[in-house]
C-alpha cells in the first residue's frame, strides 16, 4: 500500500499579523519545516513520504539525514534526501508510534534538527472508524462507531455490502384516510428507510446516485413508482454501471421524467422528428459529461488549447431515435391502457424508429434494427466510452468524500472503474470501496487543507435524528424539508440536481475551490435550516410537552442528559466529538462550547443541552465533513 | 456602519479569518466602508425575470395570416397556437403580427408603450451565417441546446471560459453600487448573473426576511449570537469559512432587511402564483429602497416549467398566463409607486425551442424573443427582425433552430447603457460586443 503525501501550497495569514521570532544568530542556522503527517491506520505494510524543506540565509546546506528515533525499525530509502519514500513493517500489536528526526548542516558548520511523530494503526479508532461512517452512512450512531472501531475499513465496508437491501416501496404507506399514498407518504417511507436501515452504506450510495440520475416529483408525482425508482438505485449501489444505467434508462418514471416514454419516431410529412430530452441528458448527466476527459478527470484540450466536446446534435438526434418506441409495460396499445410506473417500458415496434442512428465515436447502427437491439447498442456504446470513469468517479468522490478531489485521486478510482482487478469494468461496490478507503479519504500521511465537503442539510438532520432516535407521536414521519432545507430527496427542481458538480461560491473564487452544497446556501435557506435546527434541538424534543402536532419528529436527548448527569460537561463533549465532530474538537472549541453551556445556566437541563447540541451541529468542524 | 461589516471585521480582527481567503470580494466590502459614499443621484432597477428551462419564446409572436402563417402551420402542425390576439408595432410587420391569447394581458401594456419585445436574440460570438456555421470558420458558442451551458453565457455576457462573473455583477461594481448587499436580491436562489467578484446575491424568500428563532431579541439573545459567531474563530479551513461566512452575511442582511421591510407598504394586489408573489417581494423591496439607502439595484426572479419537451400545448398556456399576469401587476405596483420610470424588468432563457415539433413538445435550440417593461421602455414596438416561421429558412441549422440575429450582448448592453453604465465600462462588460455593428438597439 503506497500512503503518499501531498503538500498543498495555501498560505495562511492571520488577519491580525503575527510578529515571527527572529533569532538574529552570528551564524546562519538552517531553518527546516516538516509537511505534518496525520496518524493513520492500515492494514498492511505501507510505505510512507517524509517531506520536507530547508533554508539557510547565509551559505548553503551541505548534509540532510533522516534517522529514526522511535517505533519499529523502518526502512528509510533516502536518508540523505529532503523527500524520502520510507517502508514500514506491520505493526506488531494494533498500533505502533513512529518519530522520525531530520538533522540539516548547513556550510558554516551549523546544524538543526527537527522531529515528526504520527502512529499507524493497525484497526480502527474510534475517531477514525467516526470519520469513515460519516462519509459511508447517511450519518453515523453512536452505536455504530463503537461496532466499527477495532475493525479495519475493508473489513467495516465488506459487512455492509453484504448486508439484505432495505428495500422502499414495501415501506409506503396509504396516506392516512386514502386509500393510495401521496408524496408525502413517499418521504416518510425515504425517512422511516434512512433512519432505520442497516445498510447504512448502501443508503448512502443510493442517495448519492438520485443524484446523479436524478428523477423528480416536482414534475409529477407517483408515489410507488418513485420509491420503487429508488430501489433500483439501491439494487445497483454496488451492481454494474452499465446495468444500471439500462435500468435507468428502461424505467417508466425516467422515462416520464425526461420524456423518452411515448416518444415515437419522426413523421417528415409532419416535420416530426423524435423527442431529444433523454438522448441529450443521458449523455450530459448521467454518463460522459460534455467535454472530452482524462482518466483523471481532467478536461482533454485540441491544439489551441481548447475544451473539446462529447458530442454534438448529429449524436444528440442519432440517440433520439434509439429512444423511440417506449412506452408503459403490458399496456393495451401505445397509446392507451394502464400506466405502469414499477415495470421497466416495453417497446412497440411500430412507434420505434428504423432510421440508421449515428452514435458516439462514429459508431452507426444500421436502419432496420429492433428497439431492443437498438438500444442495447446505444447503452453500449455510452457506458463504454473513456469519458465514464472519470466523469462517474469525480461524481461519486464529490458526494461522499470531498468536493475537490486531486486528479490522482480521480485518476485512482478511474482506474478501479475500468477493471476492478479482476477484468471487471463498472464495478460500482469496487468503485465505492476504493473511493473510502483511498489514502485521500483516509488522509493517510498527510492533510490537504481543503479536503472534505460541506454537509448536505438533509444527511444533517438524518444524522441528529439517528442518533437522538427521533420518533413522531403519530409513527408517521410527514417530513417536508423543500423549504427548511432547500433540499428533499427526489424532489430537485430539475435534472441538473440540487446543485452543480462545478458550483464556486464567490467567497472561493481566488482560490478556485467547488463546493456544490454551497449552491443552496442561500441567504434564505441558511436562515431556514438554522431556525429548523434549534426548533428540532431545543423544542421539537420528547420531553417536551407542549408538541401537540402529532407529526413532529421529537428528538430524544435522554442519553445526553444521563451522561452529563452521571460523568459531566467533559463527558458529554466527548460524546459529541465522537458522534459529530470525529475527534476535531480542539480545547479552545471545547472552551467556547462550556461558555455556551453555562451561558443557559438558569434554563432547564434539557434547555442547557438542546442549545449546545444546537451549537455542536453548527460548529464549521461539523458543517463541513472532512 | 451595517451590522454585517461591523461582524466581518469583528471577526477578522479576532484573527478568525486568514488574509489568504478574503477574497477581494471581501476586501472591498472593507473598501466599501471606508468609501461607501453614493455617487449617483437617481434610483434605478433592473428586475431579470429567468424563464427556466428555454422558453419557447417564439410562440410569444405569432403571423397572422398569409405565407408566414401557413409556414408556422406547417411547421408547429397540431402543437401551433390558433388563438391569437392581434397587436399593432409601430413598426409595421406585413401581414400583421400577434401574441398568444395566453399572453393578452400584455396587450394593454404594449398599446401604452411600457412593453417592447427583442426579436430574433440569442447567444452569439459574432454575426455569423449558415454557411459559416456549417463549415464551422466562424466563432461559434460553445455547448449550444445546453441547459446549463446557455444559462451560463445568459448571464454571464459571454462565452464560460472567458469570464466567471456575471453581467449584472459587473454593472453593479462598475457603478460602485455593491457594497450595500440590498443593491443585488435574488428571489430564485444563487444565479451567476447577479454573482461576481465583489458581490453576490442575497437571497430573499417570497414571504420576506425571516425571524431567527435562536437568538431572543435581548443581551441574552445576543450574547448567544456573539458566542456561536466565536465558533468560527480561527478557521483554517477554506469551506469552513466560505460557509460561515455566509451563514453569518445571511444573518445579518436578514435583520436589516426584516426592520426596512416592516416599513413596506402593501401596496399593489398580486396573484396567488409563484411567479406573482416573488414580484410582490421585488415590488415591496422597492418601495424601501430609500430606507435601505440604495441607488442601483438588481433583482432576480425565476419561473421553471419551460422546458417544454412534452405536454406543451397544455402547459404552455398556463406558463405564458402566469407570466403575462404576474407582470402586468407588478407593472401596476410601480405605477402606484410611481416608480415605473425607474424600474425596468427583461425576460431572459436558457434559450428558445425547435419551431419543428417531436410529436408533444418542442426541443432546445437558439434563437429566440424577449420582453421588455417599463416606463423608460420605447414599448409598443418588435426590435428585430423576426426569425422564419418556415423550417429549412435562411438561418435554420436544423429543425428550426435559428441562429439569433441580436446577440445577448446587444441586448444587454442597451440595458446597461439605461441603467447608467459608460460606453467603455459595456465594452469592458460585454467584450464581443465590439463583433456587431450596433451596440444598443433602441428599446430603452
Amino acid at each position: 500500500m503506497y500512503v503518499y503525501l501531498l503538500v498543498i501550497a495555501i498560505f495562511m495569514l492571520g488577519c491580525g499579523g503575527q510578529e515571527g521570532d527572529d533569532p538574529s544568530p552570528t551564524q546562519a542556522i538552517p531553518q527546516i519545516s516538516i509537511a505534518p503527517m496525520a496518524d493513520y491506520y492500515s492494514a498492511t505494510t505501507t510505505e510512507i513520504i517524509l517531506s520536507a524543506t530547508a533554508v539557510i540565509e547565509s551559505g548553503e546546506i551541505t548534509e540532510v539525514l533522516w534517522q529514526q528515533t522511535d517505533g519499529l525499525n523502518a526502512d528509510i530509502r533516502s536518508p540523505n534526501a529532503l523527500n524520502t519514500a520510507v517502508y514500514l513493517s506491520l505493526p506488531t500489536s494494533s498500533s505502533q508510534a513512529y518519530t522520525f528526526e531530520l538533522t540539516v548542516t548547513g556550510s558554516e558548520g551549523t546544524t538543526a534538527s527537527k522531529s515528526i511523530s504520527f502512529s499507524h494503526y493497525l484497526v480502527m479508532d474510534k475517531f477514525q472508524a467516526a470519520r469513515l461512517l460519516h462519509q459511508g452512512t447517511m450519518g453515523p450512531t453512536l452505536n455504530e462507531i463503537t461496532q466499527a472501531t477495532g475493525l479495519t475499513g475493508q473489513q467495516w465496508l465488506q459487512d455492509q455490502i453484504e448486508l439484505p437491501i432495505t428495500h422502499h416501496l414495501p415501506l409506503l404507506q396509504n396516506y392516512p384516510e386514502k386509500d393510495s399514498p401521496t408524496r408525502t407518504s413517499r418521504l416518510d417511507t425515504w425517512w422511516k428507510a434512512s433512519l432505520n436501515a442497516p445498510d447504512q452504506l448502501r443508503q448512502r450510495v443510493a442517495f448519492a446516485l438520485s443524484q446523479i440520475f436524478v428523477v423528480s416529483d416536482e414534475s409529477f408525482t407517483q408515489p410507488a413508482g418513485q420509491a420503487h425508482y429508488y430501489d433500483l438505485l439501491l439494487n445497483h449501489s454496488f451492481g454494474n454501471y452499465r446495468e444500471l444505467l439500462e435500468a435507468v434508462t428502461l424505467s417508466p418514471i425516467m422515462g416520464r421524467y425526461l420524456s423518452h416514454l411515448g416518444n415515437q419516431k419522426g413523421d417528415p410529412n409532419k416535420n416530426i422528428r423524435p423527442d431529444e430530452n433523454y438522448a441529450r441528458e443521458v449523455m450530459q448527466l448521467f454518463s460522459i459529461g460534455l467535454t472530452k476527459l482524462n482518466l483523471d478527470g481532467s478536461n482533454r484540450l485540441d491544439e489551441n488549447g481548447q475544451t473539446i466536446p462529447t458530442f454534438n446534435q448529429t449524436e444528440v438526434e442519432g440517440l433520439a431515435k434509439v429512444f423511440t418506441g417506449w412506452t408503459y409495460a403490458n399496456r393495451a396499445s401505445w397509446t392507451s391502457g394502464s400506466a405502469d410506473y414499477i415495470n421497466p417500458m416495453q417497446a412497440w415496434a411500430n412507434y420505434h424508429s428504423t432510421a440508421e442512428k449515428h452514435l458516439l465515436n462514429g459508431v452507426i447502427l444500421p436502419a432496420g434494427q429492433s428497439a431492443e437491439l437498438d438500444l442495447q447498442q446505444a447503452l453500449d456504446n455510452l457506458a463504454n466510452h473513456p469519458n465514464v470513469a472519470p466523469f462517474i468517479s469525480k461524481l461519486l468522490i464529490q458526494r461522499l468524500v470531498t468536493s475537490n478531489p486531486t486528479p490522482q485521486y480521480i485518476g485512482r478510482i478511474s482506474s478501479v472503474f475500468n477493471d476492478n482487478g479482476q477484468g471487471g469494468y463498472g464495478d460500482l461496490g469496487a468503485v465505492v470501496t476504493a473511493i473510502l478507503l483511498d489514502d485521500e479519504a483516509r488522509q493517510h500521511g498527510g492533510v490537504i487543507q481543503y479536503v472534505g465537503k460541506v454537509r448536505e442539510p438533509i444527511l444533517r438532520t438524518v444524522q441528529l435524528w439517528r442518533e437522538t432516535n427521533a420518533q413522531s407521536n403519530s409513527g408517521w414521519y410527514f417530513i417536508n424539508t423543500k423549504i427548511s432545507h432547500g433540499q428533499q430527496p427526489l424532489s430537485s427542481p430539475s435534472v441538473f440536481n440540487f446543485y452543480q458538480s462545478d458550483y464556486i461560491p464567490t467567497n472561493l473564487t481566488v482560490l478556485k475551490l467547488y463546493a456544490p452544497e454551497m449552491q443552496i446556501a442561500t441567504s434564505t435557506n441558511l436562515i431556514s435550516y438554522f431556525n429548523f435546527q434549534h426548533q428540532a434541538t431545543t423544542s421539537n424534543i420528547a420531553s417536551n410537552n407542549q408538541i401537540t402536532n402529532e407529526y413532529a419528529m421529537l428528538a430524544n436527548l435522554d442519553y445526553q442528559i444521563d451522561l452529563y448527569q452521571m460523568q459531566g460537561l467533559n463527558s458529554l463533549l466527548d460524546y459529541y466529538d465522537t458522534v459529530f465532530l470525529s475527534g476535531q474538537l480542539t480545547p479552545e472549541m471545547g472552551e467556547q462550547f462550556t461558555l455556551i453551556f453555562n451561558h443557559f445556566s438558569n434554563k432547564q437541563l434539557e434547555q442547557r443541552i438542546g442549545n449546545l447540541l444546537f451549537a455542536v451541529i453548527n460548529s464549521p468542524a461539523y458543517v463541513v465533513q472532512q | 456602519m451595517d451590522t454585517s461589516r461591523r461582524h466581518f471585521i469583528n471577526m477578522c480582527f479576532k484573527g478568525g479569518l486568514s488574509l489568504s481567503a478574503l477574497t477581494s470580494f471581501q476586501l472591498q466590502a472593507i473598501d466599501g466602508l471606508i468609501n461607501s459614499s453614493q455617487q449617483l443621484d437617481d434610483y434605478k432597477a433592473l428586475v431579470c425575470i429567468y424563464l427556466k428551462g428555454g422558453n419557447d419564446s417564439l410562440n410569444m409572436l405569432l403571423p397572422m395570416q398569409a405565407e408566414p402563417l401557413q409556414n408556422y402551420l406547417a411547421s408547429r402542425q397540431d402543437m401551433a397556437i390558433t388563438e391569437v390576439t392581434p397587436i399593432s408595432p409601430l413598426t409595421t410587420i406585413e401581414g400583421g403580427i400577434g401574441i398568444p391569447n395566453s399572453l393578452s394581458p400584455l396587450h394593454t401594456l404594449f398599446d401604452q408603450q411600457r412593453l417592447a419585445f427583442v426579436a430574433n436574440v440569442g447567444s452569439l460570438i459574432t454575426p455569423l451565417t449558415l454557411t459559416q456555421y456549417k463549415a464551422k470558420n466562424a466563432a461559434i458558442p460553445k455547448h449550444l441546446f445546453s441547459h446549463n451551458s446557455q444559462q451560463a453565457t445568459s448571464m454571464l455576457g459571454g462565452e464560460q471560459n472567458n469570464t466567471h462573473h456575471g453581467w449584472g455583477a459587473k454593472l453593479l461594481e462598475g457603478l460602485n453600487s455593491h457594497h450595500n448587499f440590498a443593491t443585488n436580491i435574488s428571489l430564485g436562489g444563487q444565479n451567476i448573473w447577479q454573482t461576481g467578484d465583489g458581490t453576490a446575491p442575497h437571497s430573499l424568500s417570497r414571504s420576506g426576511a425571516l425571524n431567527i428563532r435562536a437568538f431572543t431579541k435581548d443581551d441574552h439573545g445576543n450574547s448567544f449570537r456573539e458566542q456561536l459567531i466565536n465558533l468560527l474563530s480561527e478557521q483554517q479551513h477554506p469551506l469552513k469559512q466560505a460557509h460561515q461566512q455566509a451563514l453569518w452575511s445571511a444573518i445579518d442582511n436578514n435583520d436589516e432587511l426584516y426592520l426596512a421591510l416592516t416599513a413596506s407598504e402593501e401596496g399593489a394586489i398580486f396573484s396567488n402564483t409563484l411567479l406573482s408573489k416573488k414580484l410582490q417581494m421585488v415590488a415591496k423591496m422597492i418601495s424601501v429602497n430609500s430606507k435601505l439607502n440604495v441607488k442601483r439595484q438588481l433583482f432576480f426572479v425565476d419561473m421553471g416549467g419551460f422546458d417544454t419537451h412534452d405536454n406543451q400545448v397544455e402547459k404552455q398556456p398556463q406558463l405564458f398566463s402566469e407570466l403575462a399576469n404576474a407582470m402586468v401587476e407588478f407593472d401596476n405596483a410601480m405605477q402606484q409607486q410611481g416608480m415605473q420610470d425607474s424600474v425596468t424588468s427583461f425576460t431572459l432563457s436558457d434559450f428558445a425551442r425547435s419551431l419543428s415539433s417531436n410529436g408533444d413538445g418542442t426541443d432546445h435550440a437558439w434563437a429566440g424573443n424577449q420582453m421588455v417593461m417599463g416606463g423608460a421602455v420605447n414599448g409598443g414596438d418588435i426590435y428585430g427582425k423576426l426569425a422564419s416561421f418556415s423550417l429549412n429558412s435562411e438561418f435554420d441549422v436544423g429543425g428550426g433552430r435559428f441562429i439569433p440575429q441580436i446577440a445577448n450582448e446587444q441586448y444587454f448592453a442597451t440595458l446597461a447603457k439605461w441603467y447608467g453604465a459608460s460606453d467603455s465600462m459595456i465594452q469592458d462588460i460585454f467584450p464581443t460586443l465590439s463583433n456587431f455593428d450596433n451596440h444598443y438597439l433602441g428599446f430603452i
